[in-house]
């Protein structure tokens, strides 16, 4: 078992490096094939063998000490040397400020003896998705980046590429492992340093400005970490992770280093104020969109926040906090109605189910942590399906924009068909989205102020996933020509990832009792249990959903086809579509305008821009979230 | 079943080049004075869900295509009233150079109701002859 | 629930709410007629309407826009069932946003301008009033503890004595949900220059008579959303729906269609506004019927 805990540090490590020796597209698509067999291996492993946990002392511990350490010197010379080259004096100062706070750190606080890589449920929950959704990413890359490459006319930077995905994957691991505050921030810090060289791997300008934009607010999300890293140490003498679980509630000024910690999370995860970044991001190639963006690196951000829970739960921090993670859900989900580019949608979209995930969070109830750890991992496969098909029919069509998307399902039917099945798994049942809105709902209903951003964030979410879904099946077709893309490491991740959405939803009863349920009750080891789950019902102490409605359901399915398949389906004669007789050519919505010539029928979705505009909205939720900030600071210094 | 297609006559209402008199005459069937729902007639906008296809005017070689497309996007069993002198022969139009001389120059007629204009009864009178003309074409649709 | 106790009230689903649904649609157009002064057609006019479009010809435009079809009177007929067993009500609710989900990618799929125009609208519709729906649940939640209808049996009072904001609430969108004037802006009888048949434009014969069954269930399930309120006491439910209906009825009578923005406007200011005055009120007073 220690072997494999190691092996997920060091194997992606050691895969990056390969990654570094040839640019031979064979052998990329080996590794990659290689590292998925192996992240998949070695997560289900670990599922299957529970919770462990390993001290790491003596002179183990130092050597990694030491690699940490030296690696942290070089981090902070390359974003010295970097933000010179590219003359950001925000950043350079920023850095400044980190390096202080790594020196002071290191060199003037108590020494650790010991550090403990904790792998709880929590967290292999975590390394599961890493390391399956990561690595399939990995895969589709091979289909993907040479082409976008070839596009924008860059020079091959793919080793690069491959090299920080790798090491990003590494850090990701090693982040969700470790109990040691200060080798959580260690990987953190990795984690914003690879983001900065994905997305401004195009080299472009507007690329390094995404970039440096990232690494700024990051960099911030930094500091706040490292400074309550040092407060908890010096203050609290608490120096992981289960320390902070273990110490309870916290009152008063102790309360500060927990705050902080969390806007280092509010950083990362990208809420108000700090969403540009992620907005930013989305020049990246989709790879690393569906990779960082939506489905491991901001959800780290949520995942320290969970981990805080036991610090804030039921105070009136943790009230603020679900209140800013409410707003955060509500604003966005307005904002990502007013969007036509795809992946500008995906990215509000992700920004607010991670304010849904704080806003539960911040409930502190065992109920609304459950409710936050299961969104975590539905919403992360959905995501990363969503990204990864909006990159391929980027591909196909050559656009990001909605309205161009009309009809796809007309050009390449098979990657339509995912897309669709990929945004209902969003907002409908008994998909595991939507079942966790359910229990966010019933989590939050005691709190009207909350439930009400809930309420009024779910209507507006699906909207904008309604009409990006009628916008890819509008077209009159006569019959869909199945046939599949030809590129398998395209369709390849596709395909596993819509089988892992559906069956994530169906086997939602074992992931919730054998995988949540231990983590609340290390979090919240004195509430009761929240949910009940077996195969027939899922009972909450207030609601319940019986299970045995599905085969109800699919009885009827049954009867009424049976009934009325030959009169709906069966016997159908195709028609033109209804333009007052004035249709031209059918299947082209063409009619005949008044000057005799034939014009094409246009038709494009509402975006509500008169009523939801995006600057206004942003404005309005920076105010009201460092608003809320600084009432927090200030409510709890005075 | 009897009556299965009179019970609910849907009409949908083409204009061809009238000169809106027998429109108006055939829309005060659905006012509160005529009533022409109580035979369940509803002026549904769309082809695709109306059995009776209402024409008025004299049909022009502009509108051959329009009142084919109309038609064609009608489902079976379907029938056609003509309204109108204009529709049924071309009326006081039909020597024009563009007219072609009534609606059955185009599309099977079923039922033809004379008139410059006709009453609204008697466009009702037509309406529902029609609607008894379509269970006798349901009832061969049936047998074949 | 015994086993016997869940079939009958599958099969009273199944059998007795099309019929009920039918007769309230024929009653619908019984009334506005005389209203405006006719005759009007016979009560039955709802069921002829129905067999004639079964036994017409099937025209479609997208080979398989009837599909998404099949999937809206599943739903509906599950969501009806579910509210007849007294489940989760939020878990219905969601259920039987399938249901409205699937009609309007129906819609969307035919690709014809008139069906995007009236699916789109519909897809604004239902951000008007989902909110309201849920605000109805919490409420609901927040006087007896839970989400389960069957949970109101032991409840000493009824809802709409502690929720008469979200009652009225209730009333106005379910002008939005019957499609009826001043709502009817995504498939309305009267709208011809604006939008032909605006959603089901594209749908024709048996299509379109499943659609009109599936109106049936769905009256059916609204009028038991509106009996809810007083669930303790099977006659004043009665009233309550039989009123919401009328109400409805009357409201398109006399109004005229207005716009989609208006509706947005007032729905999301007003009507929610109303809702949360009554959920404040309950939170700040904590009253509990169970």
């Amino acid at each position: 078992m220690n072997s494999l805990i190691f092996s997920l540090l060091v194997v992606p490590v050691v895969f990056s490096f390969l990654f570094l020796l040839s640019e031979n597209k064979t052998f990329y698509k080996l590794l990659s094939y290689l590292l998925f067999a192996f992240g998949a291996i070695a997560s289900i492993t670990m599922a299957i063998h529970g919770p462990i946990q390993l001290e790491i002392t003596g002179s183990a511990f130092s050597s990694m000490e030491g690699i940490i350490t030296l690696l942290e010197i070089l981090i902070l010379i390359f974003l010295f040397w970097v933000s010179k080259k590219h003359n950001r004096k925000g950043v350079f100062s920023l850095t400044v400020i980190q390096a202080i706070l790594f020196i002071y750190s290191t060199f003037f606080m108590d020494k650790h003896h010991e550090a403990i890589i904790n792998v709880d449920s929590f967290s292999i929950i975590m390394l599961l998705l890493v390391n399956i959704i990561g690595t399939l990413i990995l895969v589709f890359a091979n289909g993907y980046i040479s082409e976008y490459e070839h596009h924008r006319h860059m020079k091959s930077k793919q080793r690069m590429f491959y090299f920080v995905i790798t090491v990003f994957l590494a850090a990701m691991n090693g982040l969700v492992m470790s109990d040691a505050l200060g080798w959580v921030y260690f990987f953190w810090e990795i984690t914003t340093l690879a983001s900065f060289l994905l997305i401004s791997y195009n080299g472009d300008e507007e690329a390094y400005n995404s970039g440096f934009r990232a690494l700024f607010i990051n960099i911030i999300g930094g500091i706040c970490f490292s400074l309550g890293i040092i407060l908890f140490q010096n203050q609290l003498d608490i120096t992981t992770l289960t320390g902070i679980a273990a110490h309870g509630q916290l009152s008063g000024i102790y309360i500060v280093p927990v705050f902080l910690l969390c806007i280092a999370g509010f950083a990362k995860s990208a809420q108000m104020p700090f969403q540009s970044w992620l907005l930013g991001a989305m020049v990246a190639p989709t790879p690393v969109s569906a990779l960082l963006h939506s489905s491991t690196m901001v959800k780290a951000g949520v995942y320290l926040i969970v981990k805080l829970a036991p610090a804030y739960a039921g105070t009136k921090l943790g009230t603020a906090i679900a209140l800013y993670g409410g707003i955060t859900f509500l604003l966005c989900s307005a904002i990502a109605v007013t969007q036509r580019n795809a992946k500008r949608i995906l990215a509000y979209s992700t920004i607010a189910n991670l304010g849904l995930i704080i806003c539960s969070a911040g409930m502190g109830s065992s109920l609304a942590i459950a409710a936050a750890i299961i969104l975590i991992v539905f919403h992360a496969v959905s995501k990363a399906l969503l990204f990864l098909c909006t990159g391929q029919i980027e591909h196909t069509i050559g656009s990001r924009d909605v309205e161009d998307m009309t009809g796809l399902i007309s050009k390449a039917p098979v990657l339509a068909l995912i897309t669709v099945f990929g945004l209902v798994s969003m907002i409908l049942p008994p998909f595991g989205v939507l079942i966790t809105k359910l229990i966010s709902i019933e989590a939050t209903a005691q709190n009207p102020f909350l439930v009400v951003l809930i309420i009024l964030g779910s209507a507006l979410t699906t909207l904008y996933y309604i009409k990006w879904m009628g916008t890819l099946l509008a077209y009159p077709t006569a019959s869909l020509s199945m046939k599949s893309g030809a590129n398998f490491n395209i369709y390849m991740p596709l395909w596993i990832l819509s089988i892992l959405v559906l069956i994530s939803s169906i086997f939602i009863a074992p992931l919730y009792n054998n995988l949540v349920s231990p983590e609340l009750k290390v979090l919240l080891p004195k509430a009761s249990e929240a949910l009940i789950i077996n195969n027939v019902n899922i009972i909450a102490q207030t609601g319940s959903f019986n299970n045995n409605i599905v085969f109800i359901v699919i009885a009827l399915i049954i009867l009424i086809a049976l009934l009325i398949h030959r009169t709906l389906i069966g016997n159908t004669r195709k028609t033109d579509v209804y333009m007052c007789g004035e249709n031209v050519k059918d299947e082209e919505n063409m009619f005949r305008a008044p000057d005799g010539t034939s014009e094409k029928a246009v038709f494009g979705n509402y975006y509500l821009t008169r009523i939801f505009d995006e600057n206004i909205i942003t404005k309005l939720g920076t105010v009201v979230s460092i608003a809320l900030m600084l009432i927090v600071i200030l409510g709890g210094l005075l | 079943m009897a009556g299965v297609m009179s019970k609910s006559p849907w009409i949908v209402h083409m204009n061809c080049n009238s000169c809106n008199g027998c429109d108006i005459e055939l829309l005060a069937c659905l006012t509160p004075l005529y009533d022409a729902e109580r035979l369940g007639v509803i002026n549904i906008g769309t082809p695709k869900q109306a059995d009776i296809m209402v024409i008025t005017g004299s049909v022009n070689s502009k509108s051959i295509d329009v009142v084919l497309n109309t038609y064609n996007q009608m489902p079976e069993p379907k029938a056609v009233v003509a309204v109108g002198a204009c529709a049924c022969s071309g009326g006081i139009f039909h020597d024009c150079y563009n007219v072609l001389g009534g609606a059955d120059k185009i599309i099977p007629v079923d039922v033809y109701v004379p008139g410059c204009c006709p009453k609204p009864e008697t466009i009702m009178e037509g309406i529902a002859q029609a609607a008894g003309i379509l269970d006798k074409k349901r009832e061969d649709m049936k047998r074949k | 629930m015994s086993t016997t106790e869940i079939i009958v009230r599958i099969l009273l689903v199944l059998i007795v709410a099309p019929i009920v649904g039918c007769f309230f649609a024929g009653v619908d157009r019984k009334l506005s007629a005389k209203l405006q002064g006719r005759i009007g057609p016979r009560l039955r006019q709802p069921w002829y309407d129905f067999r004639k479009l079964m036994s017409k010809e099937n025209l479609v435009v997208n080979k398989y826009q009837n599909l998404y079809i099949l999937f809206y009177i599943i739903f509906i007929i599950v969501s009806l069932i579910m509210l007849f067993l007294e489940m989760d009500l939020l878990m219905i609710i969601f259920v039987y946003t399938i249901a409205n989900v699937a009609l309007i990618l129906a819609a969307m799929s035919t690709g014809s301008p008139y069906s995007r125009i009236g699916a789109s609208r519909e897809a604004i519709s239902m951000l008007a009033y989902e909110p309201i729906l849920v605000f109805y649940i919490v409420g609901m939640y927040m006087l007896t503890g839970s989400f389960k209808i069957s949970q109101l049996n032991g409840a000493n009072a009824p809802l709409i004595l502690y929720l008469p904001l979200v009652f009225i609430s209730m009333l106005f969108i379910m002008s939005i949900k019957f499609k009826k004037s001043p709502f009817d802006f995504s498939s309305s009888h009267h709208a011809h220059q604006e939008l032909v048949k605006g959603m089901f434009t594209d749908f024709s014969g048996p299509t379109m008579g499943i659609i009109e069954f599936a109106h049936w269930y769905e009256y059916v399930f609204l009028s038991g959303l509106m009996f809810i309120f007083w669930k303790q006491n099977f006659i004043m439910g009665t009233i309550l729906s039989l009123f919401t209906f009328f109400f409805v009825i009357i409201v398109d009578n006399i109004t005229a269609r207005l716009s989609w923005e208006w509706m947005l406007k007032v729905t999301w200011t007003v009507i929610v506004g109303l809702s949360v005055v009554n959920i404040l009120f309950l939170y700040l007073n904590n009253v509990k019927l169970v």
